[in-house]
């Protein structure tokens, strides 16, 4: 065998599935039972999906766009109709309701924090991070030490913390300045990033982005072994051995191609020269929760099921209903701190709490029919969703090696793609940069129909 | 502040140079969020804080220009 990818991820998938195609022999090992990594569909009716991980995809995903043109995925917009609600008080009543998606703060203070945010966003490399002008100063700082010095007014204080969250699963005290500053713009700029019409939630995949990764799979077939956690990585001078729970693979290189804390998970003979992760590397903070109406009720109101909420557990909700209009799905998000405090709760609590916040966000909702709670932040194979929150001191020391082979060990996810970093995007555009790079190592040693080939498995 | 501060604001927000006095910001491209950076270039320029409804309600050079001059 030629080459073992590491994950069924769409990352790990695009690598295997590029691989393939040019004719080199790949084996993908995935510890789940199942493929997709970070996206997973949720049957919330008979033939309905909502994802319950990443969902959200806009023009500029120009590399998802044509895996879904290969795939016969469509698109569905996100096409947002009526009214928003608030609840940015103090109280628990402060309830507002206002035409279009504007909290009701501030806009000059939020004016400010954006002309902030674009300011430090303007002088970064976004290619490489660590080599921005001030890459040192603003690796040692929080984004909640930035936004102490630079947020004054109370309104911009307020909805910080709710955009970072919402942005990129973030506490503010997670993540570091250039983490920050570099996210935004390699996700497109604060602007893009926020959108949803013109922006990257304009639109979601038809039927549920899982799709991509189960087709991708389908296309591989026997090539995908699920229930296969890797232990160990070893390499000598011909390939690598990969060892998992239950056996061995031999092949002439490896792609990684898992979140950085998985991948400091394997044992690697020999050993990597700079860790993946480090001690401030924190899991994206993210718990997405699923209320299942029989009806979408809120639009009945002149409502758009679009939330924005101080308090949690939601501290956003989008009406996530299918289109052929089978039930009424309510999307909540459960970001930064919070989804740590609402992941440690029982599933009941979480149930009963998420059901009474909705309730005081829409009138007239009867009980759910379902819910769903995806607790991304304690899921052992991706410990953490959207991506990866680089703390202090993480891109002066991981940014570097970010793609850099070790010897026959490659490095793919979204979390090494400077392009669209922490999205689909970035975990595709990632699994087609290594399957270039193996070809272009390996060349005519991997591809089957020239010739080599072993046998050990 | 008169149409033409309001308007170079609205270019440089836009990042284009195609705006006259009667140019709706929401139909060239713009949206709530680079709205508020209208809203905070106004108040740091002639100290005015216009929040989002009048922006909604007055959304061309001309016309954000008045509502300025009406508050001044």
């Amino acid at each position: 065998m030629s080459v073992v990818v590491v994950g069924a991820g769409l990352a790990g998938l695009t690598a295997a599935a590029d691989l393939a195609a040019r004719g080199v022999e790949v084996t993908v090992l995935e510890a789940r039972d199942r493929v997709g990594g970070r996206t997973h569909g949720i049957e919330v009716a008979p033939g309905s999906w909502v994802d319950a991980g990443a969902a959200y995809l806009g023009d500029r995903h120009t590399a998802l766009t044509a895996l879904m043109a290969e795939l016969d995925l469509k698109t569905t917009p996100t096409t947002m109709t009526g009214a928003s609600r608030f609840a940015l008080g103090d109280d628990q009543d402060g309830h507002r309701t206002r035409a279009g998606r504007f909290p009701p703060l501030s806009a000059v203070a939020l004016g400010e924090m954006f002309d902030a945010l674009d300011e430090l966003t303007r002088g970064l490399r976004v290619d490489a991070p660590w080599l921005s002008a001030d890459a040192a100063a603003l690796d040692t700082r929080t984004a909640a030490e930035w936004a102490r010095e630079h947020l004054r007014h109370p309104d911009a204080r307020l909805f910080f913390p709710l955009f970072l969250g919402e942005m990129m699963a973030a506490d503010p005290q997670d993540v570091s300045v250039l983490h920050m500053a570099f996210y935004l713009r390699s996700g497109g700029g604060v602007r893009y990033l926020n959108a949803f019409a013109g922006g990257a939630q304009e639109d979601r995949i038809a039927g549920g982005a899982h799709q991509l990764c189960q087709r991708l799979a389908a296309g591989l077939g026997g090539r995908v072994r699920l229930g296969e956690p890797v232990r160990a990585i070893r390499q000598d001078d011909d390939g690598v051995t990969v060892v998992t729970a239950t056996g061995s693979l031999r092949a002439r290189a490896a792609v990684v191609a898992v979140p950085p804390s998985l991948a400091d998970a394997i044992d690697y003979r020999p050993g990597l020269p700079a860790p993946r992760s480090t001690g401030r590397t924190a899991p994206g903070c993210a718990v997405k929760v699923h209320l299942v109406y029989p009806a979408p009720v809120w639009r009945e109101h002149g409502l758009s099921g679009w939330s924005v909420n101080a308090r949690g557990p939601l501290l956003s909700t989008v009406d996530d209903s299918p289109q052929d209009g089978a039930v009424g799905v309510l999307t909540g998000f459960v970001t930064g701190r919070e989804a740590h405090r609402f992941a440690a709760l029982p599933v009941g609590e979480q149930r009963e709490r998420a059901v009474a916040q909705a309730a005081r966000l829409f009138p007239g909702l009867p009980r759910p029919i379902g819910f769903h709670a995806t607790d991304w932040v304690n899921e052992d194979y991706s410990r953490g969703c959207y991506a990866a929150l680089f703390g202090p001191g993480d891109w002066l020391r991981l940014g570097p090696r970010l793609v850099t082979p070790h010897r026959r060990v490659h490095w793919a996810g979204t979390e090494t793609s400077t392009e669209f970093f922490g999205l689909m995007e970035g975990a595709i555009r990632s699994g087609r940069r290594v399957a270039a790079e193996i070809v272009t190592t390996y060349g005519a040693e991997i591809v089957t129909t020239h010739g080599w080939r072993d046998n050990h498995v | 502040m008169n149409v033409d501060a309001v308007s170079d604001i609205f270019r440089r927000v836009l990042e284009n140079a195609e705006v006259s006095a009667d140019s709706d910001f929401f139909v060239m491209g713009g949206d709530s969020l680079l709205a508020t950076r209208v809203l905070s270039a106004i108040a740091r320029a002639c100290g005015v804080e216009l929040d989002f409804d009048d922006f909604a309600d007055a959304p061309t050079p001309g016309a954000l220009a008045k509502k300025i001059a009406s508050m001044a």
